[in-house]
């Protein structure tokens, strides 16, 4: 006879709640209502990671050794990674980059960190999921295809369901309006609600929205009929309860320039109420800048020196690559796989210690792999979801494995 | 003997402009296996405009060579089943197109959102991850 689980699902930043595992004797047999990444989170890696020193199989505690040996030597070391730990792994990486005076970052610094920061610093209104799902009439994916990167955002809360004050639902309650370069799968779905701008020009449709708000005639140097903007304009100011649901697409275009998305939304909650929610990817990344901004006052790209807490884009991830570091640890990433290219030589160069449950492109380079049990599911804690709401995991699965958290706090003891 | 002259002969070469994005499908597979050959079938392609393949002479499923001053990659192409803008290329995030990724930028952003390269017909096999 199977046992039904109900679990929280650690695929994306949606960390679905309502998910149920059928088991007997501990092996999966049957998932419900989870996504395809769900379930392929929930089914685990193929190739999962072994304990080793230079590609030599050893035992967890002396690969926790080196690990330990290797970031006390380091006169520049750097912990990456953090997006698929829990919130108490990272609060224990913030502890560890403190004893070593390291850098911390996350993927966060090229991802939505700057859409975060804006939230935490109080300068774009957010909301919930629940409030969007009760509540909202207005849906506006700008650079963002939730189909493809969080699968059921839309059936879930943004689009298809009937919400306390929207009961007629999709077909008449709300309107979803996708803004992106490409017709994705959810652009598809906003049909002629899709507005298609040609690359990097979000800033330029974002001062033509703004102008078409102040009653003025937009202008705009590439081909779309000035009447759509109107339109979008007419229909934004119309709305009782707008969220712009901001993905990488839009934050690549504004990046430094921010201020003009905090400056539509501003002026989005004069006529109306507005909330902006980042389309986070990993299932905890929002919980590393949450975690590190209640332990700093910064978000990510942060040095630890004997005089405090440091921050600047010379501590991202990407630069310290390109210059001072001199040894990485990483965890829950594969940063051979997601970072450009060009610094996976540098990567190879330098010392590179690796925590994660898999086998993975960075495994071929590491000096060390400690492997870990998987977060959500085979260790509990908690985790940001993507609209900040902190959410208790529910992990199912009892293994003899070390959590990530237990390694960091395991090579805290080893450096001390 | 037969010589094959179009080896000597370089393929055209055409400036265009990726932009990556993110595929569920693509994503679950990695998840599972990101050796396997399915995860390389989902993730070494480039989707354009199927007029604009026609014009550089390129054929659906056949392989392109893409180079840009930071890297180079052959993969293989698909065509878009609707209406694209021109020179523009699409690929899903991956080590293929990861490979190709300026880190020549002081704002911590790489360009992973529009990357300028050369295309060209090519003969080689898909670049294998390493």
């Amino acid at each position: 006879m199977s046992d039904i689980t109900t679990w929280i699902c650690t695929g994306c930043a949606l960390l679905c709640e309502d998910i149920q595992v059928y088991t007997t004797n501990g092996q999966i047999e049957k998932v419900e209502h989870a996504c395809i990444m769900g379930k392929s989170r929930l089914t685990g890696c193929k190739h999962t990671a072994k304990p080793m020193i230079d590609h030599n199989d050893v035992t967890v505690d002396k690969a926790i050794s080196q690990a330990a040996n290797i970031l006390k030597n380091a006169h520049n070391p750097v912990l990456y990674g953090w997006g698929n730990s829990t919130s108490q792994a990272q609060i224990a990486g913030i502890e560890l980059a403190r004893v070593l005076n390291a850098v911390i970052d996350s993927t966060s610094s090229f991802c939505q960190g700057i859409t975060i920061n804006e939230i935490l610093q109080g300068q774009i209104p957010s909301c919930t999921l629940e409030e969007v799902r009760e509540k909202a009439d207005v849906i506006l994916y700008w650079g963002a295809d939730p189909m493809s990167s969080h699968p059921r955002h839309l059936s879930r809360y943004s689009y298809f369901p009937r919400g306390d004050m929207r009961q007629h639902g999709y077909e008449e309650d709300r309107k979803a309006i996708a803004i992106d370069v490409r017709q994705s799968r959810t652009a598809k779905i906003c049909k002629d609600m899709f507005y298609r701008i040609p690359p990097g020009s979000d800033l330029e449709f974002m001062k033509a929205l703004s102008d078409a708000l102040d009653g003025k005639v937009p202008k705009l140097s590439f081909d779309m009929d000035i009447k759509r903007l109107l339109e979008l304009a007419t229909l934004l100011k119309k709305c009782e309860f707008g969220v712009i649901f901001a993905g990488l697409g839009l934050v690549y275009s504004i990046k430094e320039d921010i201020h003009i998305l905090s400056g539509l939304i501003s002026k989005l909650n004069e006529l109306s109420d507005f909330s902006l929610i980042p389309m986070v990817g990993h299932f905890n990344m929002r919980g590393f800048n949450h975690n590190l901004f209640n332990e700093t006052g910064y978000i990510h790209k942060v040095k630890f020196t004997d005089k405090g807490p440091v921050s600047g884009v010379e501590y991202s991830i990407i630069e310290q690559l390109k210059g001072n570091a001199d040894a990485i640890l990483v965890i829950g990433s594969d940063p051979l796989a997601s970072l450009p290219g060009a610094l996976s030589k540098r990567m190879e160069d330098i010392p590179l210690i690796l925590i994660d449950p898999c086998e993975n492109l960075t495994t071929r380079a590491a000096d060390v792999t400690i492997p870990c049990i998987a977060s959500g599911i085979e260790e509990g804690g908690t985790a940001y979801r993507m609209d900040g709401e902190i959410i208790e995991l529910s992990p199912f699965i009892q293994s003899k494995g070390m959590s990530d958290e237990m390694i960091i706090q395991r090579i805290i003891k080893e450096i001390n | 003997m037969a010589v094959d002259i179009g080896r000597f002969i370089k393929a055209p070469e055409y400036n265009i402009t990726i932009i990556t994005y993110r595929d569920v499908f693509q994503a679950a597979v990695c998840e599972e296996d990101r050796f396997g050959s399915e995860y390389q079938d989902l993730s070494a392609v480039i989707i354009l405009d199927a007029a604009q393949m026609k014009h550089m002479g390129i054929t659906e499923g056949s392989n392109v060579r893409l180079t840009s001053k930071h890297g180079s990659v052959v993969v293989k192409t698909r065509a878009s089943p609707q209406q694209e803008q021109k020179n523009i290329g699409f690929m899903v995030n991956s080590p293929w197109s990861n490979a190709l990724v300026s880190v020549d930028i002081s704002d911590g952003f790489p360009g992973y959102k529009h990357i300028e390269v050369t295309i060209a017909v090519s003969k080689e096999e898909i670049t294998s991850q390493r």
